[in-house]
């Protein structure tokens, strides 16, 4: 639909640009206090741990022979390096990823905001009709724009890479292309909010024919977008399962699979096998599961609080957090933006302690693990980007039992996005 | 819409809410002891993939037909859901052709002509 409803002023948009900056003062903030504060603490406490362990190295290595009480307190002390070592890349890389994404938050919302509050100013003398259907040319540029993207993306990062260690060498057409694509993702998307803020419930377009006849057609639209998720994601899963059937993995050695008993332990290491056996190794991938399902429960809440005309505000500290319909549907909002952000922070903290294990992509068994984990983590985060906007016109326009619509066709790719997890938690991390 | 029926004071998704986070605590659990928690009942490989299996399935219900609405809304949605799910066995079925364990230990059914080779 394309700007029919409600009348916004332009200058409304202007509160995006603030969401921007707010979400920006958070990320430097955290990214201070975490990714540099503490995470400085951490790495002199690793350092000195580090000292400790060389220096009992040289001294045990100086003796004719060692105790068995020196080679305990040896191994436990190198035990303890790691430990510090993980605590350490835990707050840096969190800092990092916080700061990352709240920069990629105001980027986001923030052009978007200034792109749109720049726009002239609409004409409502004429005779055209407010609650008219329109087409919308949004969606078609933003997919050119991501294949404009996509296009120059292998070199694109390339390119980043060199950049970042000042080389000249690579291809910066590439590169542009890349970021023609980006600017392009960025104008469609804008243009598509400027387009959904003023929708008021009025002028949804209905299906006219078989098989989705009476229905939405954006519901319709993000059903077979959904579908063809599925299948992106049965590939990863059943190349996942075409692998793992063969691997001779120590539990399949030790569970005396016929295929596997000439083959010693340790040949083959999973993702599995460094997170499922230890409460502190499971419990981000734990975690991780129950934010997404509460995540999902939380948008519900928001869809539901729209929808319900009647609603009352709850007593008590609730009350106080949600003290109309608008704020609660915009809290509920906040809340799964929170909950996507902390699964976000919470898999790259755990991908870096993979890395610092010697679990990296060079591998089979990483390279399946990293790219289904990391598609996944892509679809939470682009999610995420979009949600930034729901809690926008939550804030403003407002979301009500006419036009929730985007709230329920949104929440139905984060369910969605929760079901995949309920597959690949399971897959990757337990199995 | 499924937010109009109570059980208890609550509505459908509150108590998908809980189902999924209780299930959720249970195949974590399940994983991570090696025996029944106060027994010697030892959690083998089978007995693991089983729960996965089962309780990925009983997730993945309360998600789609509840969360997603598939349970309330119209056949075609949950007709476009499945589609893919064809393509899915389809895909099953060539891991479990292309495994070298398919040779021996699948069905006759499962492998048509597979001895074609060996009886040339």
């Amino acid at each position: 639909m394309s700007g029919q409803g409600a009348h916004v002023e332009n200058g409304i948009w202007m509160r995006a640009v603030m969401m921007g900056g707010i979400f920006l003062t958070i990320g430097v903030l955290l990214f201070a206090t975490l990714g540099v504060f503490m995470a400085d603490g951490k790495h002199h406490a690793w350092e000195d741990l580090e000292d400790d362990y060389h220096h009992m190295e040289v001294e045990l290595d100086a003796q004719a022979t060692i105790s068995d009480h020196d080679a305990e307190e040896l191994e436990h002390l190198h035990h303890e390096v790691e430990q510090a070592h993980l605590s350490y890349l835990s707050y840096r890389v969190s800092g990092i990823t916080i700061l990352l994404m709240s920069i990629a938050y105001a980027t986001f919302i923030g052009i978007g905001g200034f792109l749109n509050a720049s726009k002239p100013k609409a004409n409502h003398d004429d005779d055209h009709d407010e609650h008219e259907h329109h087409g919308s040319a949004s969606p078609i540029i933003f997919a050119f724009g991501i294949m404009i993207f996509l296009a120059g993306f292998p070199d694109f990062v390339v390119a980043c890479k060199a950049m970042l260690s000042a080389d000249l060498t690579p291809d910066f057409a590439m590169l542009s292309l890349s970021l023609v694509g980006l600017f392009t993702i960025v104008i469609a998307v804008s243009n598509w909010w400027f387009e959904d803020l003023p929708f008021d419930g009025h002028g949804e377009q209905i299906a006219t024919s078989y098989p989705f006849e009476g229905e939405h057609i954006r519901k319709a639209g993000l059903w077979v977008f959904i579908m063809s998720e599925i299948m992106v994601f049965a590939t990863f899963f059943s190349s996942y399962l075409r692998m793992r059937t063969e691997w001779c993995t120590d539990w399949a050695i030790r569970d005396g699979v016929e295929a596997c008993k000439d083959v010693p332990e340790g040949t083959v290491v999973t993702a599995s096998d460094l997170l499922r056996y230890d409460f502190a190794t499971i419990l981000p991938g734990a975690i991780n599961t129950f934010a997404l399902i509460i995540s999902s429960y939380t948008i519900v809440l928001a869809l539901k609080t729209a929808k319900n005309a009647k609603w009352e505000a709850p007593s008590g500290l609730m009350g106080k957090l949600m003290p109309t319909r608008k704020a609660a549907v915009r809290n509920y909002l906040i809340a799964t933006l929170l909950l996507g952000s902390l699964f976000i922070v919470l898999k790259l903290v755990e991908w870096s302690h993979l890395v610092a294990e010697g679990f990296d992509i060079g591998t089979v068994q990483g390279s399946i693990f990293y790219v289904a984990t990391g598609a996944h983590g892509l679809h939470v985060f682009i999610g995420l980007l979009v949600m930034l906007y729901l809690i926008f016109k939550a804030d403003t326009v407002g979301y009500d039992e006419n036009n929730a619509q985007g709230i329920e066709y949104f929440g139905l790719y984060w369910h969605f996005v929760d079901l995949a997890w309920v597959v690949i938690f399971p897959a990757f991390y337990l199995y | 819409m499924g937010e109009h029926v109570e059980y208890w004071g609550k509505d459908i998704y509150f108590w998908n809410f809980i189902v999924l986070m209780f299930f959720t605590l249970f195949e974590v659990g399940a994983v991570f002891f090696d025996t029944v928690p106060g027994t010697s009942i030892a959690i083998t490989k089978m007995t693991v993939w089983t729960i996965l299996i089962v309780v990925g399935i009983i997730k993945g219900f309360g998600i789609a037909a509840f969360f997603m609405h598939l349970k309330d809304d119209p056949r075609i949605y949950t007709r476009t859901a499945l589609f893919p799910v064809l393509f899915v066995l389809l895909m099953l079925w060539g891991i479990g052709l292309s495994n070298p364990a398919g040779v021996t230990d699948l069905p006759s059914w499962c492998t048509p002509n597979w001895d074609y080779a060996e009886i040339r």
